[in-house]
């Protein structure tokens, strides 16, 4: 049985249709990359599967259930606003553990204090695996660089070991070189832990380098919402010299058709 | 070309900074004690502008003896200490019952910082309430001073509620504000790490926005001490407010000044207190 299951998705804003009829499966295991134009509806989907909105219509199931609102089995890295600004660097990575196992109230027994001395040894340890030093540790958020943040992040959400991490746009915000080593990074961190990846990303390359599937959203028509374009199974490892072909034919394919396909206008000769 | 002394680029050195910033209050320390010089020269008698023994010998009297109203009870001791003196002094008195009433409505925006948390962040309570605060913010608080005082008499309960109708409010929309300015993605992102909805409100939220709130009520303390002695004299019989106001009735201005100055700088002390304890407590808070 599928990991993730779309079926029949359908959302409107006001009146305004952002995605039409869409059925997707994603298998466990699988890293997947969202792709499509700026407003096409893939960081709606994103948040769809992460239950922060409803669906006009249709439903996504996760394992088999419907989820009404975010929960523990999604991970998410936003592209901003990640971490929580009052905590320190191992505060947020510790946080996820704090939360699911003492209440509002259990946080004040001494329990809670022991505990948290080992959620610390252990949330060292993911900072090293996302490649930060413990000198980094003590510090705030904002007292780090761009990437630096996003792989703090990506830590904090893999310590509560979510079986799906979603991620929109997480390293849009970055300059090209932090980029393409998070790419990297993630891939290699995707291979080592399992973790089924949504990642929702509007450059080609970015797909390509990362996941082993893209889908690509688009629109039909101008009135209607999105839906899967195309569904391409990315060769492992993606040859460098077939990425421009590709990165073509997937950006062609996300451009708005134009009515003149469905017959209705024909251009002036 | 070199930056004019009155550019944008002018780099004064620390003297002249330090320098200017004390020159207005010399200036007008000197232009004060000019002016009641020249006046008491032509009228030995003046009221209007004491000299500055006057007001030392206010201050003194003030300081050391209780106000003509109580004058020392029967458990004085005959030859009571300086000590003593103080404790049982006018202006002793008069800070203590501001103080406390002061202390009350800083205690009273808790409820209102809680109230507009929830507002931010559960729709339903937002719906409830928003409207009719709104509404409520409105009205003119001191307005309400006569229906105050017939609905809770004239003892302290009305004082408080004319602070808490007048400020409460603010203080209460701006945590709104502050509430949904916090990034929906974190709201999202506790979620996903495990938090149930009092953990986001407490724990995310209630932690982000806590300076800012401090800060907003900092804005709002002159707001509390005005509404605060507007409140003491009109209905009181003790405070540093009444007092000011009873001594306008015999043109005590060599009591009046000081009693002045003395709230200003109550209120400049407790706004630099809490700006540090702001700044000690949240160290990860950078002002905007």
């Amino acid at each position: 049985m599928a990991l993730i299951r779309i079926e029949n998705l359908t959302m409107h804003y006001e009146s305004r249709p952002i995605l039409s009829q869409l059925a997707l499966e994603i298998q466990e295991g699988e890293f997947v990359c969202l792709l499509g134009q700026t407003g096409c509806g893939k960081s709606t989907l994103l948040r769809l599967v992460l239950g922060a909105e409803r669906p006009t219509s249709g439903r996504i199931l996760i394992d088999g259930d419907e989820h009404q609102r975010p929960d523990r089995s999604r991970g998410y890295v936003p592209q901003k606003y990640s971490l929580f600004p009052d905590r320190t660097v191992l505060d947020n990575i510790t946080f996820g553990c704090e939360l699911s196992e003492f209440s509002l109230w259990k946080r004040y027994t001494p329990r809670f204090y022991r505990r948290r001395r080992e959620l610390r040894a252990q949330a060292v340890e993911y900072l090293r695996r996302v490649g930060l030093t413990e000198a980094d540790a003590k510090k705030y958020p904002d007292q780090l660089s761009g990437g630096m943040q996003q792989r703090v992040a990506i830590a904090q959400a893999l310590m509560t070991k979510p079986r799906i991490l979603l991620m929109d746009e997480a390293f849009s915000a970055l300059d090209p070189a932090t980029r393409e080593d998070m790419q990297r990074w993630i891939r290699e961190l995707w291979r080592e832990t399992g973790t089924t990846i949504l990642f929702v990303t509007h450059h080609t390359q970015e797909a390509l380098r990362m996941g082993t599937r893209i889908v690509v959203l688009a629109k039909e028509s101008p009135d209607q919402g999105s839906c899967v374009r195309l569904d391409l199974p990315v060769p492992d490892p993606c040859q460098e010299e077939d990425v421009p072909r590709l990165v073509r034919r997937l950006e062609s394919e996300s451009r708005p058709r134009m009515a003149v396909e469905g017959g209705v206008a024909q251009p002036v000769a | 070309m070199s930056a004019g002394v009155f550019s944008i680029h002018a780099k004064p050195n620390r003297p002249t900074v330090f320098a200017l910033s004390w020159l207005l209050f010399v200036t007008g320390g000197i232009l004060y004690f000019y002016a009641s010089a020249a006046r008491h020269r032509e009228n030995p008698e003046d009221r209007v502008m004491p000299t500055i023994g006057q007001m030392g010998q206010g201050i003194y009297q003030a300081a050391t003896q209780p106000a003509e109203e109580d004058a020392f009870d029967d458990s004085a001791p005959a030859n009571p200490s300086t000590l003593y003196k103080v404790q049982h002094s006018m202006l002793w008195k008069d800070t203590q019952a501001t103080g406390l009433r002061f202390l009350y409505s800083l205690v009273l925006m808790v409820p209102a910082v809680f109230l507009g948390l929830h507002m931010g962040l559960f729709p339903v309570i937002g719906a409830f309430f928003l409207r009719f605060l709104l509404f409520f913010d409105k009205i003119v608080a001191l307005s309400l001073l006569p229906i105050l005082f017939i609905a809770f008499g004239i003892d302290e309960l009305s004082k408080l509620m004319l602070i808490v109708i007048g400020v409460a409010p603010t203080v209460l929309l701006d945590t709104l504000n502050l509430t949904r300015a916090v990034p929906g993605e974190q709201v999202v992102k506790a979620f996903t790490l495990g938090a149930r909805d009092f953990d986001v409100a407490y724990r995310v939220v209630l932690k982000q926005i806590l300076p800012r709130v401090l800060n907003s009520i900092r804005l709002n303390l002159k707001a509390i001490v005005l509404f605060l002695f507007a409140g003491e004299m009109i209905a009181a019989t003790e405070g540093l407010a009444y007092r000011i106001a009873l001594l306008r009735r015999h043109m005590g201005m060599d009591l009046i000044i000081p009693y002045v100055l003395w709230v200003a700088l109550l209120v400049f002390l407790v706004d630099m207190a809490m700006r540090w304890s702001n700044r000690k407590l949240h160290p990860w808070f950078r002002e905007a």
